[in-house]
């Protein structure tokens, strides 16, 4: 029943991380199995990220992605979970989703490396295990109602990272993040309803309804939807439900104190992927669905991903907690993804899954690198400490390193994606770049200063100035786990950085395909012969 | 062959009546097994002593107090295989008043399993202690009274449970009515019994005011309602549904002696399945109510009072293909205030039980929507079939999640709570596997994917769009003038929508306290453990009825149901 790759990578962190969070409850005898939860839930990981870049290496890395008519490569022999209203098990991947399954597999095991020694051990690290299972999920289903399933799923796991291993504050940010999340996943739900009731009687439909929740043809049923006022109704719906997730300015608020109060790994995984799954559904499913209606609303797509871009930078440079900086330099930084997606051009949009990719290596670094300096020092904020590089040699390095890829520093990830996106951006509305482009100065701006004063500048060059929540104590570097993880975030950073057609070959062919598709079907829905 | 009166009791229709006689046997059991004693009786001119088991002494094992609770399980557990094993097997009529065919059967099933779980709760609910003692002399005033507490609950049993077999047997014979008559007086079998279980603990001052309540508003419902059964026989002539659906069909226009007559049968229905505005006893009787029985009047009860209304307004007053029926204005409005006024009032309850019951007003609401849907003449025989099947699983799975809850808030009537929002605070920490079963019945009641509320909302408002939407004019551009032109009964499903929204919020807030709010008292919970094992039988099979074999067993059995009822 389950042979393919793809239900493996989904299903296999759920169910071990589920057994070994009940089984110790359940059985007094399985003890040894709480103490060893950590070492199965890292060797559980691991084996999913050797399948995914064995997939990679095999399968996806051979494909001609300009071929997008070929749509998924990797699927597997459905079968129907609830035949009555036509649900069915059917999972694939193509290049929009493998960059982020790719993420997910490197993500999880890096973060648990980071937080090796996180207290409760034995909850922690299967909890994270089932976020990949549930994140993964997410990426690969091809059926609509699994998809949600999975995309509520992972609010399950994250919730109880923030509730139970966050900071002082973690109740009202774990309910704020929950409430916002739900609540706008429910407007989502609505939308995917009406797509469903207008997909057409085929071979799965459900047998009382006579509907599918099959992903292909809910997409390409959307435009028979009579009413271009209820489609648009229906895209309105969609982008609730996304732009919460990713988050764009005014749905953001949660965001600030879901990162500053969340653990490090929760952290992580919350801006590495989870704002991604945002992203991934506008693509796959709003734009997809619903060419035309994403062609109307452009203006309002360019507004709000200018607003989240301006207003996360600008707010940035007021931030004096560390992981609130960053957290809304992810605001920013997805704005920018909103203002690839609106330039309808396949380099805009492969710029913007670029983004999507480099965010999602770079910001875990950040907040990697953020979690060690509360660790270490006790303290969050900024201003109360000076020259770390001469106390903590390697957390300087990595948070230099870090700072630069997300100001977009040649040579490293986050330039590739914002150069592109910029350059879409000004084929598509020449001048208008200016101010997405100015806004990377102001972000220039706030990561140099913050910069320069944590980590060099020092009233006495020998000593620093050290935080009074050490009081009195001598800092120290981070410990090896933390170093080995941002260690590889950093040496993918650079990797990305020069070599990025590793990753954006497939996504530029993919991006080229789908916007012939998306303006074919929009010029049809016009009434226009392409 | 046994004849009670015009009814001859040959073999078939003693196994046709199965499930039902099985319960008259369990009423005879209850009384007469704890009364069995040693007496003799001396054959005259002899010593010989023949035991005539009636007086004496009692014997041990009879006498026991858990005797009754035992007995009833027994029963309603045979009653419930049997009449789950009848739901495949073809219609019989019984005596021109009885028809037992899959639909019966299927809700006499979901009936008895109800009962069976009160009855299985009822043990620690109301447990009958073997070694109860008189109170002593020289006891505190405490120990006094729960010593008497004890003793009163032994005497309680037998009443308690010949009283829940009643429900069950009036429910039963219910759905199988094909008259008027008897399906009116099966109703009131079932209802009288049900006030007196709501009145059961009259020592307490809610119990008794809540029975009281329920009594007068029910019994008021009730007379409006034979009063219109009245008018339909003056009308008629005859009270057989098939009889009276025929006349129905070959009236020209309405009639407003017919039309009066259903419309005043809707108002005791109305009572039964707490519809908006005779609602307002429910809450009150659900929260003066032990939880098992508000739970039996939240499930159940409701289920009957929809049999009764889709035998009434479906069966009788069907109209064709594009007629509106005279009912569906007026039935589309109560549904809409229904699910508002229950969803509403829930925001604000802080007793869980009356929120719960709040939301069971909301869930008649919903059910109410689809069947004003039937009526609206867009639905046509494919639309109808779909909506009873979705009315009816809803009915099915709703004795699972919404009983389950009332199930664990009588886990905490047995240490004194369940009353208030902070009983349930903690609940995660003491229990941790209640408190995730309750927070199962939560989401599935609020209808979150993949549990089994999500599949019967989803048939629902697939049947209510797929029969409206195909109104609205395809060559509009923008919504407003879309809204223009699709018929009104689109905008039930948005309601419908929009409240399911609205309503996660107080599920959550429940769900939320269990596990983040500090308990007053940390200890666990009674061990009680066959309570324990039904909490979580009713949590696995929410799961399980929304997705995989299980839900397609159900939906199954619920189609042949429909398919019978429909002919």
């Amino acid at each position: 029943m389950i042979n393919d790759p793809l239900s493996v990578i989904t299903l296999v962190p759920l169910a071990v991380g589920l057994a070994l969070l009940i089984m110790p409850k359940i059985l007094s005898s399985a003890e040894g199995l709480a103490r060893a939860s950590r070492a199965i839930s890292m060797g559980v990981a691991l084996a999913m990220l050797a399948i995914t870049t064995m997939i990679f290496l095999g399968e996806i890395g051979s494909i001609d992605w300009t071929d997008y008519g070929s749509g998924y490569s990797l699927t597997n022999e459905s079968f129907l979970l609830i035949p009555s209203i036509g649900v069915s098990w059917s999972v694939g991947i193509d290049a929009l989703s493998f960059p982020m399954v790719w993420l997910t597999t490197l993500l999880i095991p890096v973060s648990m490396l980071v937080e090796w020694d996180a207290k409760k051990g034995h909850l922690f690290h299967p909890l994270i295990l089932i976020m990949e299972g549930a994140l993964i999920g997410v990426f690969v289903s091809l059926d609509m109602f699994v998809f949600y399933v999975f995309w509520e799923l992972t609010l399950v796991p994250m919730f109880f990272l923030i509730m139970v291993w966050g900071g002082d504050d973690r109740r009202y940010a774990s309910m704020k993040f929950f409430i916002y999340t739900f609540t706008a996943s429910v407007v989502m739900l609505i939308g995917i309803l009406v797509l469903y009731l207008y997909t057409p009687d085929v071979a799965g439909s459900g047998t009382i309804t006579g509907h599918t929740f099959d992903l292909g043809v809910m997409l390409s049923s959307a435009s028979s939807i009579p009413s271009e006022g209820l489609r648009h109704l229906v895209w309105i719906m969609l982008l609730i439900g996304f732009a919460t997730k990713m988050p764009s300015v005014p749905v953001h608020t949660w965001l600030p104190d879901a990162h500053v109060q969340a653990p490090t790994a929760g952290s992580m995984l919350l801006a590495g992927v989870m704002l991604k799954m945002g992203a991934y559904g506008f693509l796959r499913i709003a734009v997809t669905a619903l060419p035309e209606s994403t062609m109307v609303f452009i203006p309002l797509l360019i507004f709000l991903g200018m607003v989240s871009l301006v207003y996360g930078a600008w707010v940035c440079m007021g931030q004096t907690n560390l992981k609130r900086m960053v957290a809304y330099s992810s605001v920013s930084h997805m704005g920018l993804i909103f203002l690839g997606i609106a330039t309808m051009q396949p380099l805009g949009i492969a710029g913007a899954l670029f983004m999507m990719f480099a965010h999602g290596i770079i910001s875990p670094l950040l907040f990697a690198v953020a979690g060690a300096f509360k660790h270490h020092y006790h303290t969050l904020e900024i201003g109360s400490m000076r020259g770390i590089a001469h106390h903590s040699p390697w957390m300087a390095g990595h948070m230099m390193l870090g700072w630069m890829a997300s100001l977009g520093l040649p040579l490293l990830a986050g330039f590739v994606a914002e150069v592109t996106i910029l350059i879409a951006f000004w084929m598509s509305f020449g001048w208008l770049v200016m101010l997405p482009a100015l806004t990377l100065i102001i972000t220039a701006v706030y990561y140099l200063t913050s910069m320069q004063r944590t980590i060099f500048e020092s009233n006495d060059p020998h000593q620093g100035i050290l935080p009074d929540s050490l009081h009195g104590e001598d800092p120290s570097d981070i410990t090896w786990h933390e170093n080995a993880g941002m260690l590889i975030l950093g040496a993918l950073t650079v990797l990305f950085g020069i070599l990025p057609f590793i990753f954006w070959d497939m996504m530029s062919d993919w991006s080229s395909g789908f916007m012939i598709d998306v303006l074919v079907q929009a010029m049809e829905s016009e009434g226009v012969n392409p | 062959m046994i004849s009670l009166g015009q009814l001859n009791l040959d073999s078939e229709t003693a196994f046709t009546l199965l499930p039902e006689l099985v319960m008259l046997v369990g009423v005879m059991a209850i009384i007469l097994i704890p009364n069995l004693g040693n007496a003799t009786f001396r054959m005259p001119l002899t010593n010989l002593r023949v035991p005539i088991l009636i007086g004496g002494s009692r014997f041990e094992t009879t006498n026991d107090p858990r005797m009754p609770n035992r007995i009833a399980t027994a029963t309603f557990a045979i009653a419930f295989a049997s009449s789950l094993l009848m739901i495949d097997s073809t219609s019989e009529e019984v005596g021109g008043l009885l028809r037992s065919d899959a639909f019966s059967r299927l809700f006499s099933a979901m009936f008895i399993g109800a009962l069976l779980l009160v009855s299985v709760a009822t043990t620690h609910r109301i447990p009958a202690k073997r070694n109860a003692k008189v109170p002593a002399d020289g006891d505190s005033e405490a120990v006094t009274s729960r010593k008497m507490a004890a003793l009163i609950d032994n005497r309680r049993q037998v009443d308690f449970h010949i009283l829940l077999i009643m429900v069950g047997l009036g429910m039963s014979l219910m759905a199988m009515s094909t008259n008027l008559f008897m399906l009116v007086v099966c109703i009131e079998l079932a209802s009288l019994s049900t006030y007196v279980l709501v009145a059961f603990h009259k020592e307490e001052d809610v119990g008794g005011e809540a029975g009281a309540k329920y009594f007068i508003v029910g019994s008021a419902a009730s007379a409006v309602g034979i009063y219109g059964m009245s008018l339909l026989y003056i009308w008629s002539g005859d009270l057989s549904l098939d009889a009276l659906a025929d006349k129905w069909g070959q009236m020209q226009g309405i009639d407003p002696f017919a039309a009066f007559g259903i419309g005043l049968m809707m108002v005791a229905f109305g009572f039964k399945v707490s519809a908006a505005p005779f609602h307002l006893a429910a809450p009150d009787a659900y929260s003066g109510a032990s939880s098992p029985i508000s739970g039996l009047l939240a499930t159940a009860s409701k289920a009957m009072g929809f049999v009764a209304l889709i035998r009434v307004l479906v069966m009788i007053t069907i109209p064709d293909f594009g007629e509106e029926s005279f009912w569906f204005l007026m039935l589309a409005v109560v549904s809409v205030v229904t699910m508002s006024w229950g969803n509403l009032a829930a925001l604000t309850s802080e007793n869980p039980k009356r929120m719960l019951a709040y939301s069971s007003v909301a869930h008649a609401g919903y059910m109410l929507a689809a069947i004003s849907v039937v009526g609206s003449g867009l639905a046509g025989e494919e639309g109808t079939r779909i909506i009873l099947i979705a009315i009816t699983f809803h009915l099915a799975v709703l004795v699972l999640f919404k009983l389950g809850a009332f199930l664990v808030l009588s886990l905490l009537e047995t240490e004194g709570g369940g009353h208030r929002m902070q009983d349930l605070h903690g609940l995660g920490k003491r229990e941790p596997l209640i408190a995730g079963s309750m927070f199962v019945f939560m989401l599935s009641l609020a209808g979150v994917p993949p549990l089994s509320g999500f599949l019967s909302k989803l048939l629902m408002v697939n049947g209510i769009v797929s029969s409206s939407a195909g109104t609205g004019s395809p060559s509009t551009t923008s919504v407003y003038s879309w809204i223009e032109t699709v018929d009104p009964v689109f905008f039930l499903a948005a309601a419908i929508v929009a409240n399911s929204a609205l309503s996660l919020f107080y599920y959550l807030r429940l769900s939320l306290v269990m596990f983040f709010e500090e308990s007053e008292r940390p200890s666990r919970l009674k061990s009680a453990p066959s309570l324990r094992m039904a909490i979580m039988a009713c949590a696995a099979l929410t799961v399980m009825c929304g997705i995989g074999p299980a839900s397609e067993w159900l939906v199954g059995l619920v189609t042949t149901s429909i398919d019978s009822l429909l002919g």
